[in-house]
């Protein structure tokens, strides 16, 4: 065995101590693997101990999901190659190691352009029919493009497409993973299905591991809320969103889809926060066409005007006029341009019938003018980051206070409503931002001192336990991590907490993977 | 007069506050070679007074004569008076070759001479030399979006005429030469009308193209934020900072530090590439640079072509690690 | 004020790629779309417009498609368009594109003011403005950044050059070309994009402009490429390998023999 593999953690590896959550672990020993038997060899290694491992992919999340709490840390960044490629009914599909940043592979998708120096010859074929074939994309959209796919499909990634494809579930088709004793398993969409909820899953070593899923009934809209749990599921769909508590994914295969001839953006802009609920009430009764929907608060807008005025990099924004008082952003993926001046057309009547003005509107048709609107889309997060980190200068313990609720359709407008009421009881700063396509809004507090960060904290709480009334999901998309493990003690109750840790018990009974994910430390004592 | 012969070699040396621009002298360097390549005589042009030392040096860079056409129209640099005066000299004394520097104001004027004595123009060329069949001018420029280089000739129409940018050719040594004045042509164009209401000069600090060090970065630096670390390395070295066009038209860097066919062609003694792939279009403004250092994360990287040392890997933390081992050092 | 703005339709990415199997220019963007400093040229004509009264025409010369460019201004706010597309034009360098524009404007009835973008990214040459004023006789400014006072007979406006701000008097007729600067091009509304897509956009052909052949077209060009080629590449680099912290100890060696081995 290497024994190099794994090594101290010292002060120079401070940074994989760290998420995006902004969130600081600990950790002794660290490991930076480039293959899956390298993986193999460390969690074996680490199997003899019983010790901790926290999987990081590029440390993007912002549930604090790869920050170590004690042990190993297993840095995947050095699995970053594409290995190979497969071509099923015209579609393709790639098979990735899970330390590939989206961004990168999206470039190499679209410029049809990979390293296929190490590729087998079968891929090798595939790839002469991908360089011939339309161009393709993989749809998963998050809004941080330098996500790792491994950290993607840990957390079951979406982003403002995910809409109409679908979060990174849909597209993921088959997984190799490492367990926390070193054995391997290997799992391909369609061929293994629980038996009600019961499930078996082989190891390539020869062994069987048989779990009883948890009996839980998953919140009906978008939802990265604890495991993927129903009657006769695909064995496949419980290591995606898992949070890096139950495998080591090594292997990743996506599937991909053709690229929509015309992609279009078209954003309306109203007065107020009803008119744009209602206009994408409208707007998602189009069936076809329609991508995303995705929406921008009063607040949100305020702090665009600002940042365009105060700084040269967001200078480039289009302008608002102070009419616009809050925004909706449709997508559109079209075949034709008839298809595609009838949506503008339907958006065009939906938008009056809102309230709102069609000759106050941005479409962007080509790629320049989309470029602006997701410059414009990104300046958000961006701005409320920049604003948090000036106020951490004087309170560095503050972090941004940032919702991740989903709900299902019928309590979407109630969702809002406590929203407003609530920001409004406690005098919070707030921006709010995101997917109103899917009833999933990123509300977020901005604290100006450490009074406003604990009142934040306990609204954010407050609302978790209001979503689980109404139905909904505590983590729609960012995944529970450490950060929201609470909150899925009140969205789905201790016993079913439980029944959900005798399922991770299953496949690491010595609770060495993810510590701190989903299960709230009083949980972890096993 | 006689003295100016037809069919000749012109260059045209712009005057900046009564200096010449560098970049005349370095086209005249050149141009000394297609001159004695071709049999030309060789001639430095100027609109306006010039020194009688700017007179010498222009005759030690290589002009067989220096050409000055005075008036008043040329007090102001505006486009046409500097172009109608052009015209009118080389319909007279119909030049074969006329370069220019790819300035902002010759980049301005050139094309309004081309237009009216009905002939090619090819702008920010590479690269010049002299077919030796047929003893045409060939003219090498970036094309089709940068990744491709085209030669061009002018076959037809005289003058052959082509604009260089600053920087892309170096500057000659001068020769020993003895005094000779100039040919003195007096001209009495108008100065148009176009009015200048206004001049007021910028300081903008040390010009990227003249700077020694560079450390320059281009897409792959990621967000705006980690520009920090590439002026961190460039102050440390005491250079600045240069960037690739994406970053200049995302607005994270002003043009003034744009590096390539579109922005400023650069020199330095070293060039650290952070997170540039190498379009040609870049790759046009860094072919004077001495020693180029590459860190890309694509092992495919155009950049690594032109690089003597590469490192395959994130910029960002080659950067912060490089930053760290400047401090230890 | 009788405006045209001159637009071009280029390939959507500045950028290609070589395709590794055919060897021939990938442009990744898929479609073809105007010329990013045209925008900016045609928000100056626009807010001209808005200050002074006046119509704002596009014109453009290309394939029966590049007709988008000019449905394109149109969703932005232009009145109308018209494109110059002939076979006789086709191959042209910028001394015979603008000999075809300035028929093209002359059979437009003229312009009080011409605007073109500064270059186009595919082309990067800057010319077309130039040469345009040179064949129509009228004055021209390069490079402007912004207009600082506009009235029916004349505009004042601010270019930046490397070094050097001037303020010009411009009298009209004339022509001016667009650098990036403080305008910021506005995005198409709905009603915009269906009127683009409405119009009626009429082509001229070399007949209809009563062009001399000889001068359209590659015919009417001068310059010639003669061939293209990928460029020359150094010797191989050398690869600096190990850790990063490895990595930069062996690039301060290296960067210090550099910086030592220059004084």
């Amino acid at each position: 065995m290497d024994q190099t593999l794994i090594r101290k953690l010292v002060s120079a590896d401070e940074e994989y101590l760290r998420d995006e959550s902004k969130k600081i672990g600990h950790a002794e020993t660290i490991s930076f693997p480039e293959t899956h038997e390298q993986v193999c060899q460390i969690m074996a290694q680490l199997y003899e101990t019983g010790t901790s491992v926290t999987v990081q992919g590029s440390r993007t999340g912002l549930a604090a999901a790869a920050v170590p709490f004690g042990g190993h840390v297993l840095n995947m960044s050095r699995m970053d190659k594409v290995l190979s490629m497969r071509a099923e009914d015209d579609r393709f599909y790639i098979t990735v190691q899970p330390g590939v940043i989206l961004q990168k592979l999206n470039k190499a998708i679209a410029a049809r352009s990979f390293d296929t120096s190490s590729w087998d010859e079968a891929s090798q074929e595939v790839y002469q029919s991908f360089l011939k074939a339309p161009v393709q994309m993989f749809t998963p959209d998050p809004t941080e493009s330098t996500a790792a796919i491994g950290g993607m499909v840990a957390c079951n990634a979406s982003g403002a497409r995910s809409y109409h494809y679908g979060a990174t579930r849909r597209h993921i088709q088959a997984v190799r993973a490492v367990l926390a004793n070193g054995q391997t398993i290997s799992l391909r969409r369609g061929e293994i299905f629980a038996k009600g909820l019961e499930l078996t899953i082989p190891t390539e070593q020869g062994d069987t591991i048989t779990v009883q899923l948890p009996s839980y009934k998953m919140p009906n809209c978008k939802n990265a809320s604890g495991y993927y749990c129903c009657e006769d599921m695909d064995a496949l769909d419980l290591f995606i969103g898992s949070d890096g508590t139950l495998a080591v994914l090594t292997e990743i295969e996506l599937s991909l889809l053709p690229v929509p001839a015309l992609t279009w953006g078209v954003s309306c802009f109203f007065q107020k926060e009803s008119q744009a609920a209602f206009y994408t009430k409208l707007a998602r009764q189009i069936k076809q066409g329609i991508v995303a929907i995705e929406y921008f608060d009063p607040c949100a807008l305020d702090i665009l005007r600002r940042q365009k005025a105060e700084s040269t990099a967001f200078a480039g924004l289009p302008f608002l006029p102070d009419s616009f008082g809050c925004a909706v952003y449709t997508e559109l993926h079209c075949d034709t341009e008839e298809q595609a001046y009838e949506l503008l057309e339907a958006l065009s009547q939906y938008c009056a019938a809102a309230g709102g003005d069609p000759d106050m509107t941005w479409v962007a048709s080509s790629d320049s003018d989309r470029d602006m609107l997701h410059f414009f889309r990104h300046a958000v997060p961006e701005s409320v980051n920049m604003q948090v980190e000036r106020t951490k200068h004087t309170y560095p313990e503050i972090t941004k206070v940032g919702g991740d609720l989903a709900v299902p359709d019928e309590y979407f407008e109630e969702l809002l409503e406590l929203y407003d009421s609530t920001l409004k009881e406690e005098g919070l700063q707030h921006a709010a931002w995101g997917h109103i396509g899917d009833n999933h809004i990123h509300v977020n507090i901005l604290p100006r001192d450490m009074d406003e960060y604990s009142r934040g904290k306990a609204l954010l709480a407050k609302w978790a336990g209001e979503v689980s009334r109404m139905g909904g999901a505590v983590s729609a998309e960012h995944g529970v991590g450490k950060l929201k493990a609470p909150f899925l003690e009140v969205m789905y109750g201790t016993e079913y907490i439980r029944e959900m840790a005798a399922l991770k018990a299953a496949f690491d009974p010595r609770w060495m993977l993810g510590r701190g994910n989903l299960f709230a430390p009083q949980e972890e004592v096993e | 007069m006689e003295r100016i012969k037809k069919g000749a070699l012109w260059v045209f040396c712009e005057v900046q506050e009564n200096q010449l621009l560098p970049v005349g002298l370095q086209l005249l360097g050149r141009a000394k070679t297609l001159a004695e390549e071709s049999n030309r005589p060789l001639y430095a042009v100027v609109l306006g007074k010039i020194s009688k030392d700017s007179v010498k040096l222009l005759h030690a860079s290589g002009a067989h004569e220096v050409i000055c056409s005075v008036g008043s129209a040329f007090d102001e640099k505006l486009e046409q008076p500097y172009a109608d005066s052009l015209i009118r000299l080389s319909e007279q004394f119909e030049p074969d070759i006329l370069l220019v520097g790819a300035t902002p104001f010759g980049r301005a004027f050139a094309p309004r001479v081309a237009a009216a004595l009905g002939t090619g123009l090819t702008a920010d060329c590479t690269e010049l030399s002299i077919d030796a069949e047929s003893g045409l001018l060939l003219q090498t420029r970036p094309a089709f979006g940068g990744n491709m280089m085209a030669t061009i000739r002018t076959a037809t129409s005289r003058p052959q005429m082509a604009t260089v940018r600053p920087g892309v050719l170096p500057l000659p040594e001068p020769m020993e030469v003895s005094d000779r004045e100039p040919i003195t042509i007096e001209d009495d164009g108008q100065i148009g009308l176009v009015k200048l209401l206004k001049e007021t000069a910028i300081s903008r600090g040390a010009d990227i193209s003249q700077s020694k060090i560079i450390v320059a970065a281009g897409r792959g630096i990621g967000q705006k934020k980690n520009l920090k670390l590439v002026q961190a390395l460039a102050d440390k070295l005491g250079g600045q900072v240069g960037a690739s066009r994406p970053l200049v038209d995302m607005g994270f860097c002003p043009y003034s530090s744009q590096i390539g066919q579109t922005g400023y062609s650069v020199a330095p003694d070293l060039l650290i590439c952070c997170g540039i792939s190498g379009a040609v279009q870049h790759l046009a403004g860094i072919g004077g640079a001495k020693t180029v250092i590459a860190i890309n994360t694509d092992p495919k990287a155009p950049i690594f072509a032109v690089a003597d040392y590469k490192i395959v890997g994130d910029c960002v933390s080659v950067l912060e690690h490089l930053l760290k081992a400047l401090d230890e050092n | 004020m009788k405006i045209i703005v001159c637009m071009k339709q280029v390939p959507a990415a500045a950028t290609a790629s070589i395709d590794p199997l055919t060897k021939t220019i990938v442009r990744t963007g898929r479609n073809a779309v105007t010329n990013p400093f045209d925008l900016y040229a045609l928000q100056t004509a626009l807010d001209i417009k808005s200050g002074v009264g006046g119509s704002v025409t596009a014109i453009t010369m290309g394939i029966p498609a590049a007709q988008k460019v000019l449905q394109d201004a149109i969703s932005r706010g232009a009145d109308d368009g018209a494109i110059l597309s002939d076979r006789a034009f086709a191959g042209a360098d910028t001394l015979a594109t603008s000999y075809a524009l300035s028929l093209g404007i002359n059979k437009l009835g003229g312009a009080d003011l011409i605007v073109c973008g500064k270059m186009a990214v595919d082309g990067d040459t800057a010319q077309i403005g130039p040469e345009l004023a040179q064949h129509l006789g009228i004055s021209h400014v390069s490079d402007v950044s912004e207009i600082l006072e506009m009235a029916p007979d004349h505009l004042v406006v601010r270019r930046v050059w490397d070094d050097v701000e001037q303020e010009l008097y411009l009298p009209l007729p004339a022509l001016i070309t667009v650098a990036k600067g403080q305008n910021l091009p506005q995005l198409p509304t709905i009603p915009g994009m269906l009127r683009g897509r409405a119009a009626q956009i009429p082509t001229f052909t070399a007949e209809d402009l009563q062009a001399d052949i000889a001068r359209c077209g590659l015919k009417g060009s001068p310059t010639q490429v003669v061939r293209t080629f990928t460029p020359p590449v150094r010797g191989e680099a050398q690869t600096i390998d190990g850790n990063e912290a490895q990595q930069a100890g062996q690039l301060v060696q290296i960067i210090r023999e550099v910086l030592h081995g220059a004084d």
